[in-house]
């Protein structure tokens, strides 16, 4: 159990990725704020997580023994994200670890030059801007406390480049800038910061995770054939499982890794390192 | 150095070479948990090879931890269907035991454990010495066992050595279920391993009780018939016997129908109570203008206990008329006027109506004395299909209508403001529900005309502008309705019932209406228990596992599950479900003999008991699973259809010798693509159109067979059952022959949609039902015209012109 006492707030904790690492932190014994949009944001492609879904997540985590606080927040929204963080104060009193996890992956599927300026504003308001609003508002908490985690989701997308992905990659490799800045800012403060770079993972039933598959829309090719081409390209031959993400979170999350601020995590099955 | 079990977990004397053992040395008492880990890693390590491991600790105590191959099983069948496993990981029970006694009686306690767990498949039982089965029949003392290369589910380890420590047989047992009998430093032990995954922890103690009885009865009582030998002592068919009755009956709160009705419309006597389109009546008025009707009817000559057809549509007259037959002392028999002219006679001669109430008939206005009713009285009959080849009538007293809504009044919080559809034909007794269920609790009740019914777009509709907050439906209607959007809706509680639910479908329901919001409930029930026996909330988390709980029964109702001989069952082992309780009907109308099969004396308890020919099975927790029907009565889209029927109405034809009829699915996990096939032989050359025709005229639509086939002979089993199997696929209805393009455009872009959507090819003037369109293709293809940008038809226009030229008129006229 290494995040015993520990408060941790996920957001877009609906589904995918966000259920996994909320249902892995609780099952280390931490209490948690469970956040998602709960409704479909126009300009998305594809259905976002729904109440039942992040009430779903919530029950399994209580299963596990944890403390849940459940916040429909839209990360878009500084007043929104403000009001989830006042009230997991008012709940716990703190919140020692941050996940920014929300995120979208289209509107995309286009050259540069076929991006809309809405597409690409909702872009960078969700995957990356969300993040800093959510930084902002706990940031100063943690600094007094002198404790803290924040771990940003981003991508291998961050790292790399990916065709027909030039909003996604830009607020990927954003979310990268943002989280080595943000380490200097508060590493004084013992604050630390840090990202995982997932690469590409499987859509796990029990999850309820969309991503591939809408990744795989987005590019207009079969579900199998994208996961495929994805195998093939991680040097480990498999898939990416929401577990092995969930598992880097909860070591950047835990005192285990008390002197990591500023890294980059890379969870790709080795895709990165070619 | 602790003995080996010789042969009997490992396949070859090669591998139990001494020299094989690792023996460690564990710095800690054998109770501590540093062990416990040290054991479990021991045992989580993949054995790449068979493995043994001898742990020394510092308190002198040892394990011995052997490691197997999973291949070392012969052929492994996968886990049992009654072991109800959901947890996950290998799990192991020990019981002490009285003796080893030797393998041969363990193998036939154990053959005889499994048939009675699964009477349906021959019992196999793996060994590393191969697979044993037996034939079953006669005494026990004359059991031989055969060897087989059936896959073996359960399997047995014995070992008459005696074994120190802790005695593991393998890191994954060989089989899904194993049985080690051995003895260890304490005595004689029978172990069970298994993964949770497979078999519950309760249901392992439960067999491990079981077969230790078993086998107590194969050493004792050698005389004994197999089939005489007892599973459960008298304890614990007691406690499995009460496992179906989780909840004590509540109070009546009434004695009949309409002396409820007469409560709620005194409490609230200006609220709505049904609203028919324009035509809506508050409490009070129907609850006058019932009595003005139950009085013509006394002076028309009805009297107490005499039935009276209804034949009207869902309607305000219909709840008036319906009402007022109670009022009158007498029973009303709902004739849903969609039905053919043939069904409906039959129903109103069956059941000797003193009248029929339809749209023309005027009553005089008279005064009269209302009739004299109480609970015993019957307050309706509604036809159901019969094995015997033609509908009967279940007679269900008033007191069972009130106890339903007490079982159900404040576990679904049903009261005043609540709205209510009524969705189905009076002649189901879902409606029974839709009907009492909402004016017996003051709630306001909305007819839902046919047309309306069938047309997802405009319930859904209906749905927002009334402001629904019950709603009632089929999984199958509910399909429909999911395939619209129905995002905004008032709806509160969902009731299914009707057929079985796949939870699947509701993950888009909950994207919308969250649990929190909005309560699903799935119900299952039979028409001879007043609609409904059992209740399960449905969660996200049951969708996502696709549950088949139907849950526990209703409190007043409770169930058993009996094998062939009338036996109760253990949890976990399917059987027939037999409800008794609160619900139960009276019978059947005038059907002594089929009432005596089929109601029987409770045999734990005072009362019936109705034996429903479902299959289910009891969970441990005395919720229950149902596992479809026993007897070839099968649901198609919600209607409960009994194929013996057809087959005798085909049989009736003099043109036909000799008939059968199947269900198939297209796509097996699809619903929707379920349809009837009729087979028929011919005594002289004919037409099967007319075959179909001359059904359809005596047949209820759902009934109807979707193609005819000629044959020459009805293909046989050995045994002289017609072999489904072998019956061919039929052919889809003959069709002009032109699959060119028309040169209209629009038309060709319908005909693709419509083979794609159905599956078959498709031309111009195809007949949509001929090609094995139902409703819910029909949303399907309302779904496929909207995304390629088309004007929706309305499937009342579908109905009305079903081929593709009719549709292309439609849509250019639009
Ligand atoms: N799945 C992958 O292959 C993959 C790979 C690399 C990175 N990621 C990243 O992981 C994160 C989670 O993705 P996932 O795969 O679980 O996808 P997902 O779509 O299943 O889950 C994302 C969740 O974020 C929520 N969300 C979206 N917009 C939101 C908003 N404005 N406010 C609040 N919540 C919002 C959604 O409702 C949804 O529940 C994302 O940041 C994604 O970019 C995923």
């Amino acid at each position: 159990m290494r995040l015993t006492g520990k408060v941790v707030l996920v957001t877009g904790a609906a589904r995918g990725l966000g259920r996994a690492i909320a249902v892995r932190c609780a099952q280390e014994g931490a209490d948690l704020v469970l956040s998602d949009v709960c409704a479909d944001v126009g300009g998305v492609p594809y259905p976002l997580g729904s109440r039942s879904q992040l009430d779903h997540t919530a029950k399994l985590c209580r299963h596990e023994g944890s403390a849940v606080l459940v916040e429909e927040t839209d990360v878009r929204s500084g007043e929104s994200v403000r009001r989830m963080v006042a009230s997991a104060i008012d709940r716990f009193g703190q919140i020692d670890v941050v996940v920014n996890n929300a995120g979208i992956a289209a509107p995309s599927g286009r050259p540069v030059h076929g991006i809309t300026e809405d597409e690409w504003s909702l872009m960078i308001d969700v995957d990356l801007t969300g993040a800093w609003r959510v930084m902002r508002e706990v940031a100063e908490g943690m600094c007094e406390r002198r404790r803290g985690s924040i771990i940003n989701v981003a991508s291998t997308a961050g790292l790399v480049g990916y065709r027909h992905f030039a909003g996604y990659v830009a607020a990927k490799h954003g979310i990268v800038g943002l989280t080595k800045a943000a380490a200097l800012d508060y590493a004084p403060m013992k604050v630390r910061v840090n990202a995982v770079c997932p690469g590409s993972v499987r859509d796990v039933p029990e999850f309820e995770g969309a991503m591939l598959a809408e990744i795989a829309r987005a590019l207009e090719v079969p579900v199998h054939e994208h996961e495929k081409t994805f195998v093939e390209a991680q040097p480990m031959n498999a898939l990416i499982e929401p577990d092995d993400v969930a598992a880097a979170v909860v070591y950047l999350a835990s005192d285990d890794a008390k002197q990591v601020t500023g890294s980059m995590l890379t969870v790709d099955g080795g895709f990165s390192a070619r | 150095m602790p003995h080996l079990h010789d042969g009997l977990l490992l396949r070859s004397p090669a591998d139990v070479d001494p020299a094989g053992l690792w023996v460690e040395d564990v710095p800690a008492a054998s109770t501590s948990a540093a062990a416990e880990r040290r054991r479990a890693t021991e045992l989580s390590r993949p054995a790449l090879d068979s493995r043994r491991v001898l742990l020394r600790y510092d308190d002198g105590e040892t394990d011995l931890v052997v490691v197997t191959r999973r291949e070392i099983s012969v052929s492994t069948a996968a886990g049992p269907v009654w072991g109800l496993g959901d947890g996950s990981g290998p799990t192991s029970r020990l019981d002490a035991i009285d003796e080893t006694g030797d393998e041969t009686g363990w193998l036939v306690a154990l053959l005889v454990t499994l048939q009675r767990y699964d009477p349906e498949s021959a019992p196999v039982v793996g060994t590393p010495r191969g697979a044993f089965s037996a034939d079953l029949t006669g005494p026990v003392r004359a059991v031989r066992l055969v060897p087989t290369d059936q896959p073996a589910a359960v399997g047995l380890l014995f070992c008459e050595n005696r074994v120190e420590g802790e005695y593991l047989p393998c890191l994954a047992p060989p089989f899904p279920l194993t049985v080690s009998v051995y003895h260890d430093d304490r005595g004689p032990r029978l172990r069970l391993d298994h993964s949770a995954a497979l078999v519950a922890p309760e249901i392992a103690e439960q067999f491990a009780r079981h077969l230790r009885l078993v086998h107590r009865q194969v050493l004792r009582r050698r005389d004994a018939e197999v089939a005489d030998v007892l599973l459960m002592d008298d304890n614990e068919v007691l406690r499995v016997a009460e496992l179906g009755r989780p909840a004590p009956p509540p109070i009546p709160t009434a004695s009949t129908i309409h002396a409820a009705f007469q409560r709620v419309a005194l409490s609230t006597p200006d609220s709505i109570a049904v609203t028919d389109g324009t035509d809506q009546l508050s409490y009070r008025a129907l609850d006058e203008r019932s009595d003005v009707v139950a009085r013509s009817l006394r002076a028309h000559g009805v009297r107490d206990g005499d039935r009276v057809g209804v034949c009207l549509d869902r309607s305000t007259s219909f709840v008036v008329t319906a009402l007022a037959i109670l009022k009158a002392g007498a029973t009303y028999v709902p004739m849903d006027p969609a039905h053919p002219a043939d069904r409906r006679n039959y129903t109103a001669e069956d059941a000797g109506l003193t009248l029929v109430v339809t749209p023309e008939i005027v009553l005089p206005q008279e005064e009269s004395v209302l009739g004299d009713a109480d609970g015993d009285t019957a307050a309706y009959i509604i036809y159901t299909s019969g094995s015997t080849g033609r509908p009967k009538g279940v007679v269900v007293p008033h007191r069972n209508v009130i106890a339903l809504l007490d079982a159900t009044r404040d576990e679904y919080e049903l009261r005043p403001g609540d709205v209510w559809t009524w969705f189905h034909s009076s002649a189901f007794d879902f409606s029974v529900w839709e009907i009492w269920g909402c004016l017996l609790t003051g709630g306001r009740l909305v007819v839902v005309p046919h047309a309306v019914s069938r047309e997802p777009d405009a319930f859904r509709d209906l749905l927002k502008s009334e402001r629904v907050t019950v709603l009632s439906q089929t999984p199958s209607a509910f399909a429909q309705l999911l395939s619209v959007d129905h995002a905004d809706l008032a709806v509160r509680l969902v009731v299914f019932g009707g057929e079985p639910l796949d939870a699947r479908i509701l993950l888009r329901w909950f994207d919308r209406h969250p649990e929190t919001r909005c309560r699903v409930v799935n119900m299952f029930g039979i028409t001879e228990t007043t609609v409904h026996v059992t209740a399960q909330t449905v969660t996200r988390a049951d969708a996502l596992a696709g549950s088949r709980s139907v849950g526990p029964a209703l409190p007043g109702w409770h169930l058993y599950v009996l094998d062939a001989s009338g036996r109760l069952v253990p949890p976990g082992v399917a059987g027939e479900i037999c409800v008794g309780g609160a619900g139960v009907a009276a019978g059947y109308f005038r059907r002594e003999e089929l009432t005596a099969q089929r109601f029987l004396p409770d045999p734990f308890r005072p009362g019936v008991l109705y034996r429903s020919g479902d299959l289910g099975r009891l969970r441990p927790d005395g919720r229950l699973d149902h596992l479809g029907r026993i007897d070839n009565q099968v649901k198609i889209r919600g209607f409960r259809i009994e194929l013996d029927e057809i087959r005798s109405v085909l049989l009736e034809d003099p043109r036909v010798s000799a008939a059968t009829v199947v269900v198939r699915r297209d796509d097996p996990g699809d619903a929707a693509s379920a349809r009837i096939d009729g087979y028929v032989v011919l005594i002289e050359p004919a037409d099967t159109r007319e075959i179909r025709e001359r059904a359809a005229r005596i047949l209820p639509d759902h009934m109807v067979p979707s193609t005819i086939t000629a044959l020459s002979e009805l293909p046989l089993t050995v045994n002289g059952k017609i072999d489904q199997e072998r019956l061919p696929h039929p052919a889809p209805a003959p069709s002009v022959v032109d699959s060119t393009p028309t040169g209209d455009e629009l038309a060709d872009q319908l005909r693709t949609i419509w083979s794609t959507v159905l599956g078959v090819p498709v031309e111009i003037d195809d007949d949509f039902f001929e090609l094995g369109g139902n409703s819910l293709y029909a949303v399907r293809i309302g779904a496929a015209m909207r995304a390629e940008g088309l004007p929706t038809v309305r499937l009342r226009e579908l109905y009305r012109h079903p081929t593709v030229r009719g549709v292309a008129s439609a849509v250019r006229g639009s």
